[in-house]
């Protein structure tokens, strides 16, 4: 790329494509650079899992009503039709997950219904013209791949565009089809996702074609609706709908989707990488606050993860299976485990050591690889842990009055990692709630708690934390259901309280549990007593219950800062927060008020935002001046204060300057920089006041 | 020839007149034919289907174009050509017979192949008529002398939803003869919906699995029952007939489930007249699950989903585009100071509902007015980034706000509200905010 090259009479950018090749080059070096590192391998490693599973999510979107759509296509031309059969998807806005969703749609049809799939997208169909020739190539090389396979492409027919039209679609069709008269006739399906994008004039006129021809080709045409159905009436005028006949299905709402696709692999026990709470709210403000898309969010993670995994290599520590842990371990050198030892939380868990193990973990590599280990198998059982009673919580306050611990398991997650659960106002305020139980209800969702831990136990038998619990509650439900037996005694007011220690005997496994609650019981019976209210059966046994619950969850639902070396599996830095939100104003501002920011020159650091240096580009002094006035500036003064900046050759006053001839060149460079301000939008001349321009931004 | 026209006044009853003047037209082959036909009519009312009929019956050769499909002339006058020609576009190389890009070599073609063909006493038939207006100037004329320029003795047929007198033209054409074909009554209507009798029997099977032996009668029965509903609201006979067949197989379930037998005509008419009364608000809508319809309309319209700035930006828009600016500082600022009310203000706000700002369509407004009025709505702060920016376009790419000003120009971009009050009020209700109180309409009530 030589000056020559790009002689010109104006100056002006000149574009140069990098060549394909060199470009990939370059990148294949980079990951080769970075792929000598562990923690990218552990990286790369993770992140596709976890776009797999994203991308398997994303394109499965249309799961739900694919039965039915299939359905509905394969019924839809059985008998002769007098308006074309159109499946409507009301698909949300999320726009930008829809392309690989529909693409999967269509590769999906042409599978199992029909191979003549077209998917017409709006950028390609400005006009009719355009449209029909796009729709019919697609029709005329669908059968082209169908029958030749990949053996020569060379056999593909190229049409002539000015000869592309229906007429000749028919006659393909018959070519294709109707020798065989008895054979079922393959449909023509056309897809177009993006229903609002499209001209609306192009779509009426083409509506109106296809029942031209609907006689002699079975058309169905699937349209995805980002808005409401409301919009397909307001843009076709009635002699376009009754072409048509139309039926709805709808997809899952994109919060539902979101929610979904977290619970699949981001709150369960299978990925290592665990979102702090904040960063995690975050992420779903974005995404319930601006965007409404998966995609999106999935790009956020991504780039949260390569922050969290660029620490260095003590990251490659993220792992859920104790074994490669342990293998990373042992690939760690002196240097890596230094990188460990900067982690804050691993200062404090030194803090609290005895001395010689304090010694011993800062310069003895083996002993403190061996600490290492354990805290990291601590960490990988509290996050498994963590999800499982995660997901008890969640069973039993999802259908709360008002919602205290919220409606989704991840406003749970949130709070859980941000600070101790059980101590908190919402977590108290749902239990109290649930002591209004019915015991059908409280039955269903103990039910609910023993399914999903059976998930979690019969995999593996040896973890006995989660089995006590497992078998504690499905001991409460067997105590619930003999309740239900003795029902007409229970609804009796101040039944015996002898009947309670037989029972409570059965739970031999928690005596100490036992003793708490049966005191505790006691004292409010004894409150109760007073206010001549008594506790039935039920309702200490709920009592029980519930206190049983809390003292688990006290147990394993810790808040992760309190545990040493979180910050391996927790990623809580929050200033990401203007990379992924960018704002383009304040990035302005930084670069006009400080320019060593971006330039990174070493002739431009200043210590304090105020500073000026005549070192700086000439506009960033001229910001940095104007920053300074009020409403109206005086260009003169402007001029002079510039002046004191860029040549500040004798330490002369103002006044004698400004009797002074300037320079022409200093003047120029001035005006200059006032015009790109300007053209920034950062000043406007003025009309009411000569000389004088009026400044437009104020603060930031 | 009388023969001939006899079944086909059978098959499309109610459209005798204009077969027989059709048949005064084109029925004798000895005589020539007309220049040129216009045959106008509302849609469904037969005009195609009659005549094609007609054409093929009597044996007339013609061409037949749908003028909407034709978004180029040459598309025009080659499919013509191709019909008159006969000729099968051969799906592997796809040229037509010949190459025709204007109406000039289109009438040497014709001439070309009049011999070989026998294009004398051929019709050209063109549907869709009114599509001329928007095409080339000349297409009209031209079709209307097709004749004199051609030197064949060749006819061309309009079919048209709206009157001649519509067509205006600043060259004095000739008018062509004129059919009329009027919307179908009652009695047309039932006797039409009849020949569905065989379509009902199978679809009746394919439904139930089972075979019902009805009578004509217990049809036409149920037809009158359906008609006595549905002709005041609709008197199309592709939706009636669409109606009829759906709400059939209802007509029929008690039947089959053996509550009643074919002659309770009564006991049927006070089982369906409920169903019938729900689908007819489906009218028109084109939805074809009949049962589930009415509950998923009503849901979907309501349900438009929104990222939350999303809503607030989509409200900030329907305040800027239905408050004048000059209210902007009364309604949004908090210390706007005391406005003393002068006559004349006070005349303009007993105004009638035409001059309300609601009433009236949308005004265009500028980015700047709209993020004003969207910060000052919005209770908690927010940066001002680019995803809100996105957002805008986003808005715009889904409709809800249209671009009036020029797509090139960057800087000083306007948009509308192009969604209606009830969307808004319903998307106000789901973030809690409310309306009414910022619209100068409705703010002095």
């Amino acid at each position: 790329m030589s000056k020559d090259n790009t002689v010109s009479v104006s100056r002006g950018v000149f574009v140069f494509k990098n060549k394909g090749n060199r470009s990939r080059k370059s990148r294949s070096n980079i990951s080769k650079m970075l792929s000598q590192n562990l923690w990218y391998q552990e990286y790369d490693n993770w992140w596709s899992v976890l776009n797999e599973t994203f991308e398997d999510l994303n394109r499965n979107a249309f799961a739900s009503l694919k039965s039915e759509l299939f359905d509905f296509l394969k019924h839809s031309h059985q008998t002769r039709r007098t308006e074309i059969p159109t499946a409507t998807l009301l698909t949300g806005i999320n726009m930008p997950d829809h392309e690989a969703q529909f693409s999967t749609l269509k590769s999906e049809i042409e599978d199992n219904i029909t191979p003549h799939v077209a998917c017409l997208n709006s950028q390609d169909c400005g006009n009719l013209k355009f449209l029909m020739d796009n729709m019919i190539l697609q029709f005329l090389n669908s059968m082209e791949q169908d029958n030749l396979g990949e053996e020569d492409e060379q056999t593909t027919i190229t049409f002539k565009k000015s000869n592309l039209s229906l007429a000749l679609l028919q006659s393909w069709y018959q070519d294709l089809y109707c020798i065989n008269d008895n054979k079922e006739m393959p449909l023509l399906v056309i897809i177009i996702p993006d229903f609002e994008s499209f001209n609306i004039k192009v779509l009426q006129n083409f509506i109106l074609i296809l029942a031209h021809y609907l006689e002699h080709l079975p058309f169905v045409l699937v349209f995805g609706i980002a808005t409401t159905i409301s919009t397909f009436y307001t843009s076709f005028p009635y002699h376009v709908t009754a072409k048509i006949e139309i039926q709805i299905f709808e997809c899952e709402s994109s919060i539902l989707n979101l929610n979904k696709m977290l619970e699949s692999f981001f709150l369960s026990a299978y990925c290592p990488f665990q979102l702090g709470g904040n960063v995690f709210d975050l992420f779903t403000e974005i995404f319930l606050y601006y965007d409404f898309s998966v995609k999106n969010f999935m790009q956020n993670i991504k780039f949260a993860m390569m922050e969290h995994f660029c620490y260095g290599n003590a990251m490659a520590l993220c792992q859920i299976e104790k074994k490669e842990a342990k293998y990373i371990l042992e690939c760690f050198s002196h240097d890596d485990c230094e990188n460990v030892r900067h982690l804050m939380s691993f200062r404090k868990m030194v803090e609290s050591e005895s001395y010689e193990n304090r010694i011993k973990l800062l310069t003895d590599d083996v002993y403190f690889k061996d600490v290492v280990f354990e805290k990291v198998t601590n960490l990988q059982k509290y996050i498994k842990r963590l999800h499982i009673f995660l997901k008890c919580v969640h069973v039993m306050v999802e259908d709360l009055p008002g919602f205290p611990l919220g409606k989704n398991l991840r406003e749970i997650y949130v709070m859980a990692v941000t600070k101790t659960l059980t101590d908190s106002s919402e977590y108290k305020e749902a239990f109290k709630l649930l002591e209004f139980q019915s015991k059908e209800e409280l039955q269903t969702k103990l039910e609910k708690i023993v399914k999903i831990m059976e998930q979690f136990i019969n995999t593996s038998s040896k973890k006995t934390v989660l089995k006590e619990f497992w078998n504690g509650i499905s001991q409460f439900i067997q105590l619930l259901n003999d309740t239900e037996c003795n029902d007409p005694e229970e609804l009796v007011e101040n039944t015996d309280r002898t009947v309670e220690p037989q029972i409570l005997c059965n739970l031999t496994d928690r005596k100490s549990l036992k003793e708490v609650s049966l005191s505790k019981n006691d004292a409010l019976l004894f409150r109760s007593k007073q206010k001549s209210i008594s506790l039935n059966k039920y309702e200490k046994l709920r009592k029980e219950i519930l206190e049983f619950l809390t003292n688990n969850f006290k147990l394993y639902l810790l808040q992760p800062t309190s545990l040493p070396l979180h910050e391996i599996f927790f990623f809580v830095d929050l200033s990401i927060k203007d990379k992924i939100i960018g704002t383009h104003r304040t990035a302005i501002h930084n670069a006009l008020n400080d320019p060593h920011y971006y330039l990174q020159c070493n002739c431009c650091q200043i210590s304090t935002s105020q500073s000026v240096r005549p070192t700086m580009p000439d506009i960033c002094i001229a910001y940095k001046l104007h920053l300074e006035w009020g409403k109206m500036i005086n260009l003169y003064d402007w001029l002079l204060a510039f002046l004191c900046v860029v040549d500040p050759k004798e330490d002369d006053t103002l006044d004698e300057k400004s009797k002074k001839v300037v320079v022409p060149e200093l003047q120029a460079r001035f005006t200059q920089a006032i015009a790109e301000l300007e053209y920034l939008g950062f000043v406007k001349s003025s009309k009411r006041k000569t000389d004088h321009v009026t400044r437009l931004t104020w603060g930031g | 020839m009388e023969e001939v026209l006899e079944p086909l006044k059978h098959t499309y009853p109610g459209r005798e007149k204009q077969l027989n003047e059709l048949f005064y037209l084109f029925g004798m082959s000895n005589k020539p034919y007309p220049l040129n036909v216009f045959i106008c009519g509302g849609p469904s009312t037969g005009k195609s289907s009659v005549t094609t009929a007609f054409l093929n019956a009597f044996n007339i050769k013609y061409a037949f174009v749908n003028l909407i499909e034709c978004y180029s002339s040459k598309i025009l006058f080659e499919s013509i050509l191709n019909q008159l020609t006969n000729h099968k576009i051969d799906p592997k190389l796809g040229t037509p017979y010949a190459k025709c890009e204007n109406l000039m070599e289109f009438c040497n073609q014709v001439k070309s192949i009049v011999d070989t063909f026998e294009l004398n006493q051929s019709v050209i038939v063109v549907d869709k008529a009114e599509e001329l207006r928007n095409m080339e100037f000349n297409l009209l004329p031209a079709f209307l002398k097709l004749r004199k320029l051609t030197e064949i003795s060749i006819s061309v047929i309009f079919l048209s939803d709206i009157v001649f007198e519509k067509y205006y033209f600043k060259l004095n054409i000739v008018e062509p003869l004129k059919i009329c074909f009027p919307q179908y009554n009652k009695d047309e209507l039932l006797e039409i919906l009849t020949e569905d009798f065989k379509f009902a029997q199978v679809s009746l099977f394919d439904h139930y699995n089972k075979t019902l032996n009805f009578t004509v009668e217990f049809f036409q029965g149920y037809l009158n029952v359906f008609l006595s509903f549905f002709y005041r609201a609709c008197r199309d006979l592709r939706e009636l007939r669409q109606m009829s067949r759906k709400n059939f197989i209802f007509y029929c379930e008690p039947i089959y489930k053996g509550q009643l037998t074919l002659n309770d005509s009564m006991a049927l008419w006070k089982n369906i007249s409920p169903i019938l009364t729900s689908s007819a608000e489906v009218l028109y809508l084109r939805i074809t699950s009949a049962t589930s319809s009415k509950n998923s309309i009503g849901k979907t319209t309501q349900k438009l989903e929104l990222p939350f700035y999303g809503k607030y930006l989509l409200i900030a828009a329907y305040l800027a585009s239905y408050n004048s600016s000059k209210d902007d500082r009364r309604l949004f600022m908090k210390f706007h100071g005391k406005k003393r009310k002068t006559n004349k203000e006070v005349q303009q706000k007993s105004k009638v509902s035409e001059q309300l700002n609601t009433q009236i369509g949308p005004k265009a407004f500028a980015l700047d007015r709209l993020l004003a009025i969207f910060y000052s709505i919005l209770d908690d702060k927010v940066g001002f980034n680019n995803h809100l920016l996105v957002q805008v376009s986003s808005l715009v790419e889904l409709q809800l706000l249209s671009l009036v000003s020029d797509d090139s120009n960057l800087d000083g971009r306007k948009y509308k509200c192009t969604t209606n009050f009830e969307t808004i009020q319903m998307v106000s209700k789901m973030v809690g905010f409310n309306i009414r109180k910022y619209l100068s309409d409705f703010s002095h009530f």
